[in-house]
């Protein structure tokens, strides 16, 4: 790798809030996003609770909500990389995007009008778009044009590692030189009927209706599921010389990316972590460190019975006799699982958690698992200097990924 | 770095294949009840490249990595026609009916058989890849990317063997439309259900474990002109893409490795704002 790559501006829109500063806040205070689905009526679905973006401006008017989030995500990180700067971001035939985006679903009441009798189909081309399903790159089109990105899109498929896939791939095409800058991250909505219900019928997802801000339990005992949820989020990454040179300031370096497949079972991941394990090592090997540089990792944590323990053993072969003190913390506890977005919106609560010398909590982590025996940071916010963060995201499907950030200032 | 082998599955109008049957290739024959038509194409045509390459799965792992570009979401109407038909009120899409009755017609299993990083689970879990991955979408344009990010891996030695390809599963209702509004021009009743899969190894692993070089990749690059897709999405080669979405490219790469003792080039645009271009030289 020729160039190292650093963070220059970030931009969410979360659960939790829409400005870093706040979901940073928010994180640090242990709050939970979490609270019963209003986005529609889900009736006789078994799961009636999900995290779901408050802010309408974040929402806008867009009928895809994912595609709004990615909007808002992506104007407020180029605002900031942009007003961290003295001069502004540099040469756009050598930029692009690489976002993780949600499933295109179609929806189920335009597909009982597409079958009625006397049907008309929409005519106009932006009508079209939006009928039955909103394809899922139309919004990255969206966003290269807006921000005149003329080196070619790259969008991520990855499921529940999409997010950091798209980080990874990112900084692999501007620490290669292929690219001068990127607007990188994720974007997901599954709370539709079609996702909700999807997810039900997996019996993946929690059931705690009565109890939402306590229903997301990474390493808990008494897990169940996941809870979904929706957001977005976008980081400008450049070139660490190019950054400095527009006198940018700079939020963290990404250091190093890894990606594995697990090739073992579609309903679990391999139950001994070596998948994940190997994008961890990979990721560090290509930051240049070693399992000791770490200081906190930011866990997948879905709090599904099987990801936790899975995920508990891979860090303690990473991190060996250390594993027990090194914080390890849960962003979906808070604010549930962003699937295609997690991995950007988990990297972001790194980033400024890190700046901030403090780790958030692991929200309603109460009855210890014996297979889950690491520091999750259960109570609460904790002080605590980091020089290095690894974020890791695990796809359903056995698609594992992991990225390296460094403190701006102290990293190794 | 070489081509080894190709594989590939089409089915549709003048086709090679009439059927696509993964199971010879399913290490626990069960798994095909998760599998969607998706599935079975990556799976045959993965299989018939490996198959072709020589290359067994404990050859594999770790140091084997899969850079797949899936077509757009594909769903059999026969799959959700039951689902719809249990949520519906003189006509009208009935949210309670769906989250009450509905939602139980549906096949349990239905989710594993669309989501789009499936493919690539099956590859993986049933020929023990377990390096590094993209799973992209949903055309040529993204092939590309992927041929250039499995260049790198091999070119930097992460990993020694590469399958790289395209999956599409276009004869269904929802691809049917997307291609009505994406790509107009093209004869909606032309598309195939198809998936090619190219074996792309480092010259001194392929030699060292006994293989053969086909070919080799001389050159490729894809660029790409920004575009609002609400204005109109840009013409594209009409023959790019039109017949095999996400296979074309590595399909077109298989078809270069039967012509031996020559050189083959491939550019043109696609409809989603991609140039592409790649150029193949096969051996006498």
């Amino acid at each position: 790798m020729t160039h190292r790559v650093v963070v220059t501006g970030m931009g969410v829109a979360t659960p939790l809030g829409c400005t870093v500063q706040g979901f940073r806040d928010a994180l640090l205070a242990g709050r939970s996003g979490v609270g019963p689905l209003t986005v529609f009526d889900p009736g006789g679905l078994a799961t009636r609770i999900a995290a779901e973006v408050k802010d309408p401006d974040a929402l806008g008017l867009h009928t895809d909500r994912k595609a709004s989030l990615a909007r808002w995500a992506a104007a407020r990180a180029w605002e900031d990389a942009t007003a961290r700067g003295s001069e502004p971001l540099g040469d756009r035939a050598l930029a692009g995007a690489s976002f993780g985006i949600g499933l295109e679903l179609f929806t189920m009441g335009d597909l009982a009008r597409s079958r009625a009798p006397g049907f008309v189909p929409p005519d106009t081309t932006r009508d079209k778009l939006r009928f039955l399903q909103v394809p899922s790159d139309l919004v990255l089109h969206v966003l290269c044009k807006t921000y005149g990105l003329r080196a070619p899109p790259l969008l991520h498929v990855s499921a529940c590692a999409a997010g950091t896939d798209a980080l990874g791939a990112a900084w692999r095409m501007i620490a290669t030189g292929r690219r001068r800058w990127m607007l990188a991250g994720g974007s997901d909505s599954m709370i539709n009927p079609l996702g909700v219900a999807g997810f039900c019928t997996l019996n993946a997802m929690s059931t705690r209706n009565d109890d939402p801000p306590r229903a997301s339990r990474p390493f808990d005992r008494t897990r169940d599921g996941f809870v979904l949820g929706e957001g977005a989020a976008a980081l400008v990454l450049e070139r660490r010389e190019d950054a400095l040179a527009r006198g940018a300031a700079v939020y963290a370096e990404l250091a190093g990316y890894g990606n594995s497949l697990d090739a073992h079972a579609i309903t679990e991941p391999e139950p001994e972590g070596r998948g994940a394990l190997l994008a961890m090592r990979k990721a560090l090997r290509a930051a240049g460190l070693s399992p000791d540089d770490i200081d906190c990792v930011n866990a997948h944590g879905t709090g599904t019975p099987k990801n936790d323990p899975a995920e508990t053993l891979a860090l303690k072969a990473l991190l060996g006799a250390r594993a027990p003190r090194v914080p390890v913390c849960a962003t979906k506890s808070m604010i549930g699982h962003l699937i295609s977005a997690a991995g950007a919106v988990e990297a972001v609560a790194a980033i400024a958690c890190m700046n901030k010398g403090m780790v958030h909590p692991t929200i309603n982590l109460r009855e210890a698992d014996p297979q889950c025996d690491l520091d999750y940071v259960p109570d609460g916010a904790r002080a605590h200097p980091q020089r290095a963060v690894l974020s890791s995201s695990y796809g359903f499907g056995g698609q594992n990924a992991a990225v390296v950030l460094l403190h701006p200032e102290r990293g190794p | 770095m070489v081509l080894s082998a190709a594989g590939r599955v089409g089915l549709g109008p003048g086709a090679p294949d009439v059927e696509c049957d993964p199971t010879p290739w399913l290490k626990v024959r069960k798994s095909r009840k998760y599998m969607g038509r998706q599935d079975d194409l990556a799976v045959t045509a993965a299989g018939r490249a490996l198959e072709a390459a020589g290359l067994r799965a404990e050859q594999l792992g770790p140091r084997a990595g899969l850079y797949l570009s899936i077509a757009w979401l594909g769903f059999e109407l026969e799959d959700i026609v039951p689902v719809l038909d249990a949520s519906v009120t003189e006509g009208r899409f009935d949210l309670d009916r769906f989250t009450r009755q509905g939602m139980r017609k549906a096949h349990p299993l239905l989710t594993f058989r669309c989501l789009p990083n499936m493919p690539a689970y099956h590859i993986s879990a049933n020929f023990n890849i377990q390096g590094g991955y993209l799973t992209t979408y949903p055309g040529t344009g993204q092939f590309l990317q992927c041929l250039e990010e499995a260049s790198l891996a091999l070119e930097s030695g992460e990993i020694d063997a590469a399958l790289v390809g395209g999956v599409a599963f276009q004869r269904n209702f929802l691809t049917a439309w997307q291609r009505a509004r994406v790509q107009p021009a093209a004869d909606p009743s032309g598309a195939w259900d198809a998936a090619a899969v190219l074996v792309l190894e480092r010259e001194d692993a392929c030699l060292a474990r006994g293989g053969r070089a086909l070919g080799r990749l001389l050159a490729h690059d894809v660029t790409y002109a920004p575009f609002d897709p609400d204005e109109g999405f840009p013409q594209g080669d009409p023959d790019l893409g039109a017949r095999l979405g996400a296979a074309e490219g590595p399909w077109r790469i298989a078809e270069f490795l039967q012509q031996p003792g020559a050189v083959h080039t491939h550019r043109g645009p696609t409809v989603d704002g991609f140039t592409v271009s790649f150029t193949v030289e096969v051996p006498p």
